[in-house]
């Protein structure tokens, strides 16, 4: 982390969290860690795979009014939580948006980082991030190979600007995450470890997100072809072992020997939607609140009442576990938009 | 194991680095390992061998292997010359 002396609300979160999981075996339990903004919805590309229904438009004007991103900001705050992740859509579509909610959720709290495609982020707008305390931003890399990207993006240039903003984005001091989506179709190619090596070589670090069969996916019935296996899964261990530098959201990133598992992160990290809909993560589309109507507080505590969240889960829910995403993540239609109530899906005997 | 064998090991142990890198010259962010996350296991690693728990002020300020040493000395920790 590029700043993290120079943020030390950050650090002591961050050190409660790290004390909670070393005393918790490893395990994440129901420390929070922060939450993932979809700040708004509206893409310059057309990705195969996107989890936001992005490439069709879907609610691509509504934004959270910026007293609320505000709130939402202090609220994680309160609750200790020392992650805070804008995303969309693309966030760069609009920038001054995205400047006026930096200015709300003041990043010099949190570990602040944007997820983004990287197509609009040139120097000059790397410097403007790096200036508003940004840490870290996560540019999504689909293949080694231009054309391959540029394929499933459906643009032609956003490799190259997704490879150049990397670059952007280190050259200003922050941390450049490069983010691989692994899924069935691809977590023994060739492509993969090329990608895994050049982050490396680069000193990036590398996040490895597991295909999840929702969003555009959900409506291509690709599910086989989607999840992991246990042989994927074993590829992407090794990978971890081999390269120092790669993370999951459900790996413990302070373990030295790159074997223990945080657990599913549902809950621990809330998904938060233009329209004030908190789901449990932004894969399971499960809603347990809304910001206009509940505190941050209360809808965590009720999604830590279902044992499904509550209780350990080596596996990500959303892209591992074919009970889970059989029985909750699978209704026609289902989205960020237009999710899954707990209170319709789960009965008694899921709460705790 | 003297209190800068401790130090030391707490530094190797934290980073996977060799002895040799040890040293005043030895900054937070010099070296890859010593980033956000290397840093939290570092902490711990001394508050484990030391048997401390460290103010987050000092936790903050410790940006350095020297300054370190000079930290530690407000919980009674010396070090040889």
């Amino acid at each position: 982390m590029s700043s993290l002396l120079d943020k030390p609300q950050l650090l002591q979160k961050l050190k409660s969290f790290h004390d909670y999981v070393r005393k918790n075996n490893g395990e994440i339990g129901t420390k929070q860690r922060g939450i993932d903004l979809n700040l708004n919805n509206a893409c310059n590309l057309t990705c195969d795979y996107c989890f936001t229904n992005s490439p069709i438009g879907d609610h691509a004007k509504d934004t959270l009014p910026l007293d609320m991103v505000r709130s939402v900001a202090d609220q994680a705050d309160e609750l200790g939580m020392f992650e805070f992740d804008l995303q969309g859509g693309e966030l760069l579509l609009r920038p001054d948006y995205l400047f006026d909610a930096l200015e709300a959720i003041r990043p010099e709290r949190f570990y602040f980082y944007l997820t983004t495609n990287g197509y609009f982020l040139d120097e000059a707008m790397a410097k403007r991030l790096a200036e508003a305390k940004v840490s870290r931003v996560s540019v999504s890399i689909d293949s080694f190979d231009e054309g391959t990207h540029d394929k499933i993006r459906g643009r032609k240039e956003s490799w190259r600007r997704a490879m150049d903003a990397l670059k952007h984005v280190q050259n200003q001091g922050m941390d450049p995450y490069l983010n691989i989506t692994v899924g069935h179709y691809n977590a023994f190619s060739e492509d993969i470890e090329m990608l895994c090596q050049y982050s490396d070589d680069q000193d990036y670090t590398t996040l490895l997100n597991v295909a999840v069969p929702s969003g555009m996916w959900l409506k291509l019935d690709k599910m086989a072809e989607v999840i992991v296996d246990e042989k994927d899964k074993a590829r992407l261990i090794a990978l971890r072992k081999k390269h120092k530098n790669i993370l999951r959201n459900i790996w413990n990133p302070f373990d030295k020997n790159y074997e223990q598992v945080l657990g599913c992160n549902t809950v621990n990290r809330l998904y938060i939607t233009p329209l004030g809909d908190v789901l449990v993560c932004p894969y399971v589309h499960v809603k347990i609140g809304n910001v206009f109507e509940q505190s941050l507080k209360e809808i965590s505590e009720y999604g830590f009442k279902i044992k499904h969240f509550k209780e350990h889960s080596p596996l990500c829910l959303a892209g591992e576990n074919k009970e889970f995403i059989t029985k909750y993540m699978s209704s026609e239609g289902q989205s960020i938009f237009n999710p899954s109530r707990a209170q319709d899906i789960f009965t008694a005997e899921d709460f705790v | 194991m003297s209190n800068k064998e401790k130090y030391n090991k707490a530094f190797m142990e934290s980073f996977s680095i060799e002895e040799t890198i040890l040293g005043e010259s030895l900054e937070y962010n010099t070296i890859p390992e010593w980033d956000s996350i290397g840093h939290m296991g570092l902490i711990a690693e001394l508050e484990d061998a030391f048997e401390i728990s460290m103010e987050m002020d000092d936790i903050i300020d410790f940006s350095s292997y020297k300054k370190g040493m000079e930290l530690l000395a407000k919980y009674e920790i010396a070090f040889e010359a």
